[in-house]
C-alpha cells in the first residue's frame, strides 16, 4: 500500500465546525432516549449479542474490509471462502446457535459461498427429508461433511417452477431415477454456493414415472467428487461469471447428461415413489410448504427496515456533517447551512426515515401472525384428524389467517423489498457526489441488496396473486359467504358506508388516515371485480390495475400495522412520552407523505378531498419534517448499526467524514502504488514496477 | 474442450425464430428511421466505418474486463486510451471520429479532461498569450492535463472552495495553498494518476489596499499549474496527488484528490481573457460579466443533455429484446396455450413502453439543446448576451430531469429483465455504474433546479409588471398570456383535449408549469415566504418547466418533419402521445388542481395509455432496432440482435469465466483455498 503522506498534509484539518461538533450538537438538541428505543427495536439480548461477535470478529485479520471494493472477482471470492471457513471454525469452537451465525454474518456485511449450504440447502433437507433421509443427507450436511445447495432456476425458467425443464425419470428396472437437461435452458442458473463450492444440490426436476410427467420434484444430486472436487462424469457445472452485486457469491451452472441416482436420494417426506411397485404417493400437506415461503417472504419484510435504515443511517450522519450554501434569507456572514436543513434533503430522507420503522414494524407483526398461524396448523394437523390442510387454491371461507397471510406476504415482500432497495439508491444520491464513492458504503450494498426485488418471487408477479385474493375476498364479501379476517372487514365496512361517503379526518385524526387508506383499497378491490366480472376484461389486460391495487393494499398494511405498534400498550411501557409522541408523528409522515404521492387515487376512491392533498402536501407534511429534523440523529442511532458494518466514511458515528474519506484514498487504495507512463505513444503503461499484489 | 453441452440447443421457439416474427410483424422502416434519427450530424456513416477498426484490436475485446480487479481494470482502460490515440494518428481521425471510437469502446477514457474541460478551458478562458503558449502544448499531446474545481468539502457551491491562490506582490507569484483538509481537490477526473498539469480553480487573494499583511478574495480563479514532474512522472515538492480509491462505476478514471503547501506559481498561469491581476501593481480586473466563465459548465451539461437519448436507448434496446424472447407462465385465461412472450404483460410493458417514448422525446430535446446552446455561443461571441440566462436555465433543469430519466430508466430496464438483469450478460451494469454519476456531477440535480425557479420567478415578476406589453422572449409571452386570463376567470374548466387532440396536450403542459411558475412567484414575491421552504416546489416547477419543453419539442419536430413515411410517421405520433400522457397520468394532481386537465380526461389516461401501449407493442423491436445500437457496444448477451440469448449467457458462463479455471477445497477445516495449493490461507492473509 502506499507510502503515508507528508507531515503538512497530517497537519491539516476539516474546515469549520468538525464533524464530531456537529454531530454533538445534533445529539444534544434532542432528548429522546436512545437506549431505550434501540431495544424495543431490537431487543437487550440481539443488542449483546451484536456486541459480542463484533469485539470477537473486527480484530481478526481475515475479516478485513479495506480492499472489498479493489479486487478482481477471483481474488475476491477466494478471499470470501476464508472468512466463511473462518466463520464456521468461530462457530464450532463457541457453539453458536443459527442466530448467532446469521448476525456474524450481517456484520461481516457480504455474502459468502457457504451462505445457501447453511440456509436453502439444509432446510431443505430437514423439511422434506424423511427420517431415513435425515441420517443419510442431513447429519452429515450439518458437519459440513457434504456441502450442498439448492437448485431451482433454470437458466429459461424462473418464477414459473412449473416450467422446469430438468427431468428425472424412474427407472423401475434398477429403482433409480435419471436426471437430465434436455436442452441449453434447462441448466439450472444463478444457483448460489454451486459454482465452485458446493458438492451435492438438491435439484428440482420434473419427476416422470412411465412416460406420465408428476411435476417438479427435489432430488439430492452429488455433483463433485469428494476428494478431488472435480465434477463428476456427465455432469457440467461451474460459475456463471460475474454479476451487478453478489460478486462474493459463487452463483453456479448446472447441466446433467443422463446421470443416475439411486431411489433413496429423491426427497421423500410429503411424496414419494414406492420402490417395488413404482407407485407414485401424493403429497400429504402441501400447506407445510408453502408456509416456509410465506416465512421467507415475512423474514424478508422484517429485514427491509434494517436494510433501509444502513441507508438513512449514512446519508443522514453525512447531511448533518456536510454543510452546502449559505441559506439565500440568512445574515450574509452565516456560516455555511447543514445540508440536513434544506428541506428537500428533509424531504427525501425523513420519509425513509419514517419507512424504516414503519417497515421493522410491520415485519414484526407479520413474523408474529405467522407463528400464531403455525402453531394452530399444527394443531389442526395433528394425527387422528383427517381434515386436510388448506392449499394454495382451495381454501375454504371463513377458514383462516392462512389466506390472508399468504397474500399479505406476497405484497408486502414486493413493497418492503422495493421500498428499501429503491431507498437506498435515493440515499446515496442524497450524498451528492461523495455518494458515488465506493468508500460511502452504499453503492455496493444497495447492488448486493438488489436482487431480493426479483427472488422469492418476482415484485412485479407477486402482485397478482395479492389481486387474485382480493378479488375471491371481494366475491366472497358480495354473496353474504365471507372468512372472517381483516380483509374481509375492510371490504364490508367500505360497502357498508359507499353511500354515505368517507369524510376521513386524516389531517387530525391518526385513526382516519388508517381508514382511508383501508377505504382506497377496498375501492380499487370492486374497480378491478367490476372490470374482471362484470367487463369480462381479460386477466392479463388488467395486471397493471391488479398492480396498483396489490400496491394500495400492501401501503394499508403498512399503515395499520404501523399504527397499531405506535399505540400499542408495549410501546407506551418501553418508551418516554415524548419518544412516543416522536414514533407518532414517524406514523403520521410515513402516512401523509404516501398519501401526498398516491394523491390521485385517494382523491378519486373519495377517500379524501382536494382541500384535503393540498394541506397535507402544503402544511402537514412540511410541519412533520420540522418536528422531526431536530431527533433525525438519534432516530438513526438508535438503530445501533455498527460503525464496522456500515463501513462507509460518510457514515461514521464519530462524524469524522472527511479524514477518513482521505485516508481510505491515500491508504487503502492500490491505484497508488502505480506511477504510470502518460503518453499514447509509449506503449508501456508503468514508469515503476509495483509491489506484486496478485495472489 | 468439447463436452456434452456442445450438443445442447434452447428450448422452442428459440431466440432467433421469436425476433424473425417480431421483425416480421411490423411495418416499420428500421432503416428510414434510423436515418432520420442519426444521420443529420454524419453519426450512422461514422459508427460504420469506425467499428470495423475496434474489432481488429484485441485490447478492445470486451469479454473478461468485468473479473478484473480496480488497479488492472485502471491499466486496460489506459492502454486502450493510449491505442485510441494512436489510431486517431493512424486513422487521421477527426475530433468526431475519435469521440465515435471512444463511445463504442465504452471506457471512460482517462484522458477524457485532457480532450474535453483542460484543453476547452484554456481556450475560452487563457487571454491571447495564453493561448498562444499554451495550445499548441496541449494540441501536440507535450502535456496532459486535467481540470481541477471541485474539493473535499466543496462541490456545487463554486464561491465556498477553500484552496487559496495568495499574490505575493514581491516575487510576482501566486502562492498555491491548502488550508485544511477539506480544501483538497477531490474528483478531479484524469488527475489522479495521468495529468501532469491542471487547471486549479482557487480563492484569488490580494493585499488589501493600505493594511499590509491583510488579504482580500475576489473569489474562485483559475489557474494552469503543473502538478507531476515531466520525467519521473512523480508529483512536484509542495503537491500531494492521488487517485481517491473506487467508486460505484467509473473504475477506468482515476478521479483525483491534490494538495498544495505554499507552492508557487508564476503570474502568468492566471488565466487572463476576462479578469488579471496587475503584475506592478497587483491591481485587480474584473470580468465585465462574470456568467461567461462558467461557459463550459453551460456546454456539458448541454452534451449531458444531448447524449441522454443514446444511453437509455441501449437500455431499452436490451429491455425490448429480451423480453420479446423470454416467456414466462401461461396466459389465466388460457391455460393450456404456450408460455407467453413477457413483453405482452402490461405490467412489463408499462415499465418499457414510456422509456422507449422517452428515447424519441430525449432525442428531439437533446437537438433543441444544442442548437439553443450553439446560436447562443454565436450571440455571446458577438457580445450579444441576451439569450445566456435562458439557456442556463434551460441547460440546468433539462440536464436535472434528463440524466433522472436516464440512469431511472436504466435500471427500470435492468430489474424488467428478471433476474438475468443482474447477471453480468445484460449490458445494463457497467452502464449502470457509470451513469449513475450523473444524476450528481456538473451539479446536483437537486441542487440545479433552483436556478431554473430563480429564472421563471425573475420571468414571471416582469410579466406581472406589464402584463399587456408584448413579451421579450415565448416563455414571457406565455406568462403573460396566463396573467391575463387568470384576471378574466377564477372557476374556468380545462378546455384541454388532450385526449383528442396533440396539440393540446402541448398547451396543457405549458398551462401546468405557468400555474406552478406563478404559484411560486405568488409566494416568494407576494408573500415573502422564505428559500428554503420553497425548495421542494422550486424543484417541481424546474421538472414541470422541463417536462414542458420535453413535450413541444417533441410535438414540434414530428409537426415541422416532411420527411418521414407515414407509417413511420404514425408510430412516433403514438410515442409522443405515450410520452406525454404517461407523463401526465404520473403527474395527474399537478395537472388537475390548475385546471390543465379535466377530471373526466384524467380518470381516462390509464386506460388511454394501455390503448397506446397495444398500438405500440408490435413495431416494439423494430423501434428499438431503428437506434441502431451495434452488438459491440451493447456487449449483452440478452440484447444480442440475433436473439442467441441463453447460448451466449452459456458461453459467458463456461468459457469465458475465469473463476472456472480454479478448484477450491470447500472444507472449513481445512485452510487451504485452491485446491492443492497448499497455501494454508497464508496466501490470502499475507496480502491484508
Amino acid at each position: 500500500m502506499p507510502s503515508p503522506p507528508p507531515d503538512w498534509v497530517k497537519a491539516l484539518k476539516p474546515s469549520g465546525p468538525q464533524g464530531s461538533e456537529l454531530l454533538a450538537a445534533e445529539r444534544a438538541q434532542s432528548n429522546i432516549n436512545i437506549d431505550k428505543l434501540s431495544e424495543l427495536l431490537h431487543t437487550k439480548e440481539a443488542l449483546d449479542r451484536q456486541q459480542k461477535l463484533l469485539t470477537l470478529l473486527e480484530p481478526e485479520k481475515v475479516f478485513d474490509k479495506s480492499q472489498n471494493h479493489t479486487l478482481g472477482r477471483v481474488e475476491r471470492l477466494q478471499r470470501s471462502l476464508a472468512k466463511a471457513k473462518r466463520l464456521q471454525q468461530l462457530a464450532e469452537q463457541n457453539k453458536w446457535s443459527m442466530e448467532e451465525l446469521h448476525a456474524a454474518n450481517e456484520l461481516i456485511g457480504e455474502p459468502t459461498p457457504y451462505g445457501l449450504h447453511a440456509s436453502m440447502f439444509l432446510v431443505t433437507l430437514r423439511e422434506q427429508g424423511s427420517p431415513e433421509q435425515h441420517k443419510v443427507f442431513l447429519q452429515r450436511a450439518e458437519k459440513y461433511e457434504i456441502i450442498g445447495c439448492y437448485a431451482q432456476t433454470e437458466l429459461g425458467h424462473g418464477s414459473n417452477v412449473r416450467g422446469l425443464e430438468t427431468t428425472a425419470t424412474w427407472n423401475q428396472e434398477d429403482q433409480t431415477f435419471t436426471i437430465n437437461s434436455p436442452t441449453l435452458t434447462a441448466s439450472k442458473w444463478w444457483i448460489g454456493s454451486l459454482g465452485r463450492t458446493a458438492n451435492h444440490a438438491v435439484v428440482m426436476a420434473q419427476l416422470f414415472i412411465g412416460g406420465k410427467n408428476f411435476g417438479p420434484h427435489p432430488f439430492v444430486v452429488q455433483v463433485r467428487d469428494l476428494e478431488t472436487h472435480q465434477p463428476l462424469e456427465n455432469v457440467y457445472v461451474g460459475d456463471i461469471g460475474p454479476k451487478f452485486g453478489y460478486n462474493t457469491m459463487d452463483n453456479g451452472f448446472l447441466l446433467f447428461n443422463n446421470v443416475k441416482i439411486p431411489h433413496i436420494n429423491m426427497l421423500a417426506r410429503f411424496s414419494r415413489i414406492e420402490k417395488d411397485t413404482g407407485k407414485y404417493i401424493r403429497p400429504a400437506l402441501p400447506s407445510l410448504v408453502y408456509g416456509t415461503l410465506t416465512w421467507v417472504r415475512s423474514n424478508i419484510v422484517l429485514q427491509s427496515g434494517g436494510v433501509l435504515a444502513r441507508g438513512v443511517t449514512i446519508a443522514t450522519r453525512y447531511a448533518a456533517v456536510r454543510r452546502q450554501f449559505q441559506d439565500r434569507d440568512a445574515e450574509p456572514n452565516a456560516g455555511e447551512n447543514q445540508v440536513l436543513n434544506y428541506k428537500m434533503v428533509q424531504v427525501r430522507l425523513l420519509p425513509l426515515l419514517a419507512s424504516m420503522y414503519a417497515l421493522h414494524f410491520t415485519g414484526r407483526g407479520m413474523m408474529q401472525l405467522y407463528q400464531e398461524n403455525q402453531d394452530r396448523m399444527k394443531a389442526a394437523a395433528s394425527p387422528g384428524q383427517n381434515s386436510r390442510g388448506p392449499g394454495p387454491e382451495e381454501l375454504r371461507a371463513g377458514a383462516d389467517l392462512l389466506a390472508d397471510l399468504h397474500a399479505t406476504s406476497c405484497g408486502l415482500k414486493a413493497l418492503a423489498s422495493t421500498t428499501a432497495g429503491e431507498g437506498l439508491e435515493v440515499c446515496r444520491r442524497a450524498c451528492g457526489g461523495h455518494g458515488y464513492s465506493s468508500y460511502s458504503g452504499i453503492g455496493s450494498y444497495y447492488a448486493d441488496y438488489l436482487p431480493t426485488l426479483t427472488w422469492e418471487g418476482d415484485n412485479y408477479m407477486l402482485t397478482q396473486q395479492v389481486a387474485r385474493y382480493l378479488l375471491k375476498s371481494a366475491r366472497a364479501v358480495l354473496s353474504g359467504k365471507s372468512a372472517d379476517n381483516d380483509t374481509s372487514r375492510i371490504l364490508k365496512s367500505y360497502l357498508d358506508r359507499r353511500d354515505k361517503g368517507a369524510s376521513f379526518d386524516v389531517l387530525e385524526e391518526d385513526k382516519d388516515i388508517v381508514d382511508a387508506f383501508a377505504w382506497r383499497t377496498a375501492h380499487l378491490t370492486f374497480e378491478a371485480l367490476k372490470h374482471r366480472d362484470a367487463d369480462k376484461r381479460s386477466w392479463n389486460s388488467l395486471l397493471v390495475d391488479f398492480w396498483r391495487l396489490s400496491t394500495a393494499h400492501s401501503q394499508y398494511m403498512v399503515v395499520r400495522n404501523f399504527y397499531e405498534s405506535v399505540s400499542s400498550p408495549q410501546l407506551s411501557q418501553a418508551l418516554d412520552p415524548e419518544t412516543k409522541t416522536l414514533m407518532h408523528a414517524l406514523f403520521r409522515l410515513y402516512a401523509l407523505h404516501t398519501l401526498e404521492r398516491e394523491a390521485a387515487e385517494f382523491f378519486s376512491s373519495g377517500a379524501v378531498t382536494v382541500r384535503q392533498i393540498t394541506l397535507t402536501r402544503t402544511t402537514a407534511v412540511m410541519k412533520l419534517l420540522d418536528e422531526i429534523r431536530p431527533h433525525a440523529i438519534s432516530l438513526v442511532d438508535a438503530w445501533a448499526i455498527p460503525d464496522w458494518q456500515l463501513d462507509s466514511s460518510l457514515g461514521r458515528s464519530d462524524g469524522k467524514v472527511y479524514e477518513d474519506l482521505f485516508r481510505r484514498a491515500s491508504q487503502e487504495n492500490p491505484v497508488n502504488d502505480l506511477v504510470f507512463d502518460p503518453y499514447p505513444w509509449n506503449e508501456a503503461l508503468l514508469k515503476n514496477q509495483p509491489p506484486k499484489s496478485k495472489l | 474442450m468439447p463436452d456434452f453441452t456442445d450438443r445442447l440447443r434452447p428450448s422452442q421457439p428459440d431466440g432467433p425464430t421469436t425476433l424473425a416474427r417480431e421483425r416480421g410483424q411490423s411495418n416499420v422502416s428500421v432503416n428510414e428511421l434510423g436515418q432520420h434519427l442519426l444521420s443529420s450530424d454524419g453519426f450512422l456513416e461514422r459508427q460504420t466505418r469506425i467499428l470495423p477498426i475496434l474489432r481488429r484490436e484485441p485490447l478492445f475485446s470486451k469479454e473478461k474486463q468485468q473479473n478484473l480487479s480496480r488497479p488492472d481494470r485502471f491499466k486496460l482502460a489506459l492502454a486502450r486510451a493510449k491505442l485510441l490515440r494512436r489510431l486517431t494518428d493512424q486513422y487521421k481521425w477527426s475530433h468526431d471520429d475519435y469521440k465515435m471510437a471512444e463511445y463504442l469502446v465504452d471506457d471512460v477514457s482517462p484522458y477524457f479532461l485532457h480532450m474535453e474541460m483542460f484543453v476547452t478551458t484554456v481556450r475560452e478562458q487563457a487571454s491571447k498569450a495564453q493561448r498562444a503558449y499554451w495550445m499548441p502544448l496541449i494540441e501536440s499531446w507535450k502535456i496532459i492535463g486535467a481540470y481541477g474545481q471541485t474539493e473535499l468539502g466543496h462541490g456545487s457551491n463554486v464561491r465556498g472552495l477553500e484552496l487559496e491562490a495568495r499574490w505575493d506582490n514581491r516575487t510576482k507569484e501566486f502562492v498555491l495553498h491548502s488550508p485544511t483538509l477539506t480544501a483538497s481537490k477531490w474528483w478531479n477526473g484524469s488527475l489522479g494518476r495521468i495529468a501532469n498539469h491542471s487547471i486549479v480553480v482557487a480563492q484569488l487573494l490580494l493585499p488589501k489596499a493600505g493594511s499590509p499583511g491583510q488579504y482580500l478574495s475576489q473569489g474562485p480563479h483559475q489557474f494552469i499549474v503543473q502538478v507531476r514532474d515531466m520525467k519521473t512522472h512523480q508529483p512536484l515538492d509542495g503537491v500531494v496527488i492521488g487517485d481517491i480509491g473506487p467508486k460505484y462505476g467509473y473504475a477506468t478514471m482515476d478521479n483525483a484528490y491534490m494538495l498544495f503547501d505554499n507552492f508557487r506559481i508564476p503570474h502568468s498561469a492566471m488565466l487572463s481573457r476576462y479578469s488579471s491581476v496587475n503584475p506592478d501593481t497587483g491591481v485587480y480586473t474584473k470580468p465585465e460579466r462574470p456568467a461567461l466563465v462558467y461557459g463550459s459548465l453551460t456546454y456539458v451539461r448541454a452534451n449531458i443533455v444531448h447524449h441522454a437519448r443514446l444511453v437509455l436507448a441501449r437500455a431499452v434496446t436490451i429491455a425490448v429484446r429480451y423480453t420479446a424472447i423470454r416467456r414466462q407462465f401461461q396466459d389465466r385465461d388460457d391455460k393450456n396455450g404456450p408460455e407467453i412472450s413477457v413483453l405482452d404483460y402490461p405490467t412489463v410493458q408499462i415499465r418499457i413502453f414510456p422509456l422507449l417514448a422517452t428515447t424519441f422525446a430525449l432525442h428531439y430535446t437533446g437537438l433543441a439543446m444544442r442548437s439553443v446552446y450553439q446560436s447562443t455561443r454565436q450571440d455571446v461571441e458577438q457580445g450579444d448576451f441576451r439569450s445566456l440566462a435562458h439557456m442556463h436555465s434551460m441547460s440546468s433543469g433539462l440536464k436535472s430531469l434528463c440524466t433522472m430519466l436516464a440512469a431511472d430508466g436504466i435500471e427500470t430496464c435492468r430489474r424488467a429483465l428478471g433476474g438475468h438483469g443482474f447477471g453480468g450478460g445484460s449490458g445494463l451494469i457497467q452502464l449502470n455504474n457509470d451513469y449513475l454519476s450523473k444524476p450528481t456531477v456538473e451539479g446536483d440535480n437537486w441542487m440545479i433546479t433552483q436556478q431554473v425557479a430563480a429564472y421563471l420567478i425573475k420571468k414571471m415578476a416582469a410579466a406581472v409588471e406589464s402584463p399587456s406589453t408584448p413579451g421579450a422572449d415565448k416563455t414571457e409571452a406565455g406568462f403573460k398570456e396566463f396573467i391575463q386570463n387568470k384576471q378574466g376567470s377564477e372557476t374556468r374548466h380545462s378546455g384541454y383535449d388532450v385526449l383528442g387532440k396533440d396539440q393540446d396536450i402541448v398547451k396543457s403542459f405549458e398551462m401546468r408549469a405557468t400555474a406552478l411558475a406563478y404559484d411560486v412567484y405568488e409566494q416568494r414575491v407576494l408573500k415573502k415566504l422564505s428559500w428554503t421552504s420553497l425548495l421542494i416546489q422550486l424543484h417541481k416547477l424546474s421538472k414541470a418547466q422541463s417536462q414542458s419543453i420535453l413535450v413541444g419539442t417533441f410535438y414540434e419536430a414530428l409537426s415541422a418533419d416532411s420527411t418521414l413515411s407515414s407509417s413511420n410517421k404514425i408510430i412516433l405520433r403514438d410515442l409522443f402521445r405515450l410520452f406525454a400522457l404517461y407523463t401526465m397520468e404520473n403527474e395527474g394532481y399537478e395537472f388537475f388542481c390548475c385546471n390543465a386537465v379535466s377530471q373526466a380526461d384524467l380518470n381516462n389516461l390509464s386506460a388511454r395509455v394501455q390503448d397506446l401501449m397495444t398500438r405500440i407493442r408490435p413495431h416494439a423491436v423494430k423501434l428499438v432496432d431503428s437506434w441502431m445500437i451495434p452488438d459491440y457496444l451493447l456487449d449483452s448477451a440478452l440484447g444480442r440482435y440475433d436473439g442467441r440469448v441463453y447460448e451466449d449467457l452459456y458461453n459467458r458462463a463456461h468459457r469465458l469465466n475465469p473463476l472456472n479455471r480454479i478448484t477450491f477445497n470447500p472444507n472449513y477445516w481445512e485452510e487451504e483455498i485452491v485446491k492443492g495449493s497448499g497455501d494454508n490461507g497464508s496466501g490470502i492473509l499475507s496480502k491484508l
